[in-house]
């Protein structure tokens, strides 16, 4: 790793950092205010009463709307908070090498000396730091202003939620940076990337009404993320942290793999 | 040594010919001009060499090293500058200048003289800058620290005439120190004015390489005659290597001479009264235009006459 390069990078993106993890701070302390309001209340029986694919819009067929949990999964981490992070980590990803690379900036960087190789690993990590402000961002406002609105999230509840976040943003990202480091230009890395993560959305929605759809759930990210049930102190599958942990460090290794073997210009 | 040394480097792009066979050789302490337009191959060329891309078949060699994609220690030993600046807008020349610092682990050694003799600020955003000073903070960034090799790919696109000069004396200056020199161009003055030896790439293949002066001293003239009395508009046309005959009026005769046939002339013309004679070396524009105006099936030709094309 380089750290003149690590920092370098995440100054350029100083300002897209400091916003979504803004928004998430704003969005995650907003949702806690919420919770004695929403949650357990006559707006539960309603949202409970909803058929099951609208609920699964939200993310909400596996957790009940009245629990903690569950109300964070429909209210928030079912599907704001995966559109929110997913772009974040996408727009990383795909200028890390094949933005750069269009951009001509890359070629500034690798006539600099540092191998091929420092540059990959520098990019995935400076991703997984922004990953973890990500992360920070989304679940520290949870726990700290949370006793104030009657939630008490337990720190193992808080470190299991932090780190399974944490391995599904760096499985998005990571499938985005793998593209990024195949591809000249962010648009298409980003777009794929986009593609798939709404494709799986599309098929855990379908799965919901239609047997046929179920068949890709043992790979679909979005089937497998259920906060709710690690808030309301419920384990997930262990295939969602496998899936998970495998996809990212995959996706990972292999960008670092591509970009060092790869024509950059 | 040769600082830079290529046999048989070939890249394509897929179908599309990037370069193709090239082996050339560019001694230490030289200037040496890559001469093509654009879409010759010339970049191509530079980015093989500096690792950013990966040779179809071939080999190159710089600085005694063997060109890899992954050669960052060779890179400290290398300066680039890029034909066409890409740096990063939001940030201040000073922030690119901390930025190589840090890749180096030190600042640029001429970075101060260099910022004077540009008459540079390096406290703007790049955004904000000219096209002449987003070139002025790249030359900079490529030459503050006293690289063995200097590739330049166009280094002057964009400078005004005091800044170009300001470039050639850096250039001069840093081959007086011993450093090497590639310099790809289209502007023919610029490498007329700098280079010591000359590549001329075309269609991705280098046609001739020779030295500047020989080039400019054997290639070209432009001859005109004034003769005191009228002559024939056909008279210089027994003459070898006469070409490009002009009646200008029946006393004025205007031609074009290639290769040493200076004296052929001479003894022609003494035939009859002769009131002004005008030979002028043609310029390097003209000599690579030459070039480029021949056909494939003349390359022969041409290779024959440039010496040792290769």
């Amino acid at each position: 790793m380089n750290w003149t390069l690590l920092r370098g990078t995440l100054h350029q993106h100083r300002t897209s950092i400091f916003w979504f993890a803004f928004g998430l701070v704003s969005y995650s302390w907003m949702m806690t205010w919420f919770y004695p309001q929403l949650g357990g209340t006559q707006y539960a029986d309603m949202v409970e009463s909803l058929p099951p694919e609208m609920l699964a819009i939200f993310g909400g067929t596996e957790v009940s709307f009245a629990s903690l949990g569950g109300y964070f999964q429909t209210e928030y981490l079912g599907l704001m908070w995966i559109i929110i992070v997913a772009s974040a980590l996408m727009i990383f990803a795909a200028r890390a090498f094949a933005g750069e690379i269009a951009e001509g900036t890359m070629e500034f960087v690798l006539t600099q000396p540092v191998s091929r190789v420092k540059v990959a690993v520098t990019r995935a990590v400076a991703l997984i730091g922004y990953a973890l402000v990500l992360a920070v961002s989304s679940f520290a406002p949870i726990k700290i202003f949370g006793p104030k609105y009657d939630i008490d999230l337990s720190w193992g509840t808080f470190w299991q939620l932090f780190a399974f976040g944490m391995l599904f943003m760096l499985a998005i990202g990571g499938l985005a940076l793998l593209l990024s480091s195949m591809f000249r230009g962010g648009g298409k890395p980003g777009g794929i990337a986009a593609g798939v993560l709404f494709l799986m959305w599309i098929a855990d929605l379908v799965a919901n009404v239609s047997e046929v759809a179920e068949v890709l759930d043992p790979v679909n990210l979005v089937t497998y993320w259920q906060p709710g049930r690690i808030i309301n102190g419920d384990p997930v599958a262990d295939a969602a942290w496998w899936l998970y942990g495998i996809l990212a460090a995959v996706t990972l290794v292999g960008s670092v793999v591509i970009f060092s073997r790869r024509d950059v210009a | 040594m040769d600082a830079i040394s290529t046999r048989g480097l070939t890249k394509y792009y897929g179908r599309t010919r990037g370069v193709e066979d090239l082996t050339m050789c560019v001694p230490e302490g030289a200037v040496y001009g890559f001469l093509g337009p654009n879409g010759a191959g010339k970049t191509t060329t530079i980015r093989c060499l500096l690792g950013m891309l990966k040779p179809t078949a071939g080999t190159s060699d710089v600085l005694g090293e063997r060109i890899t994609l992954d050669g960052a220690t060779l890179r400290r030993r290398i300066g680039y500058v890029a034909g066409e600046v890409k740096l990063y807008d939001r940030e201040t020349g000073h922030w690119h200048l901390d930025y190589v610092a840090g890749f180096r682990g030190s600042k640029g050694v001429l970075t101060k003289d260099l910022l004077d003799r540009f008459d540079f600020d390096p406290s703007k955003k790049v955004k904000e800058l000219s096209k002449g000073n987003k070139q002025k903070l790249a030359l900079i960034l490529g030459m503050a620290h006293d690289p063995e090799l200097l590739i330049l790919d166009e280094p002057t696109s964009g400078l005004d005439p005091l800044n170009q000069e300001a470039v050639y004396s850096v250039i001069d200056e840093r081959v007086a120190a011993g450093r090497t020199v590639f310099l790809s161009s289209h502007v023919l003055s610029e490498v007329e004015r700098v280079c010591d030896r000359v590549g001329i790439i075309r269609s991705g293949r280098l046609v001739a390489e020779e030295g500047v002066k020989a080039l400019l001293g054997k290639r070209l003239r432009e001859i005109e005659v004034t003769f005191a009395e009228p002559v024939d508009p056909g008279f210089l046309d027994a003459v070898p290597g006469i070409d490009k005959v002009l009646a200008v009026s029946d006393t004025v005769l205007s031609a074009r001479a290639k290769g040493d046939v200076v004296d052929a002339v001479i003894k022609r013309i003494a035939e009859r009264r002769v009131a002004d004679l005008r030979i002028q070396q043609a310029s390097l524009e003209d000599v690579f235009l030459e070039y480029y105006r021949a056909a494939d099936g003349d390359e022969a030709h041409v290779r024959a006459e440039g010496g040792e094309a290769r």
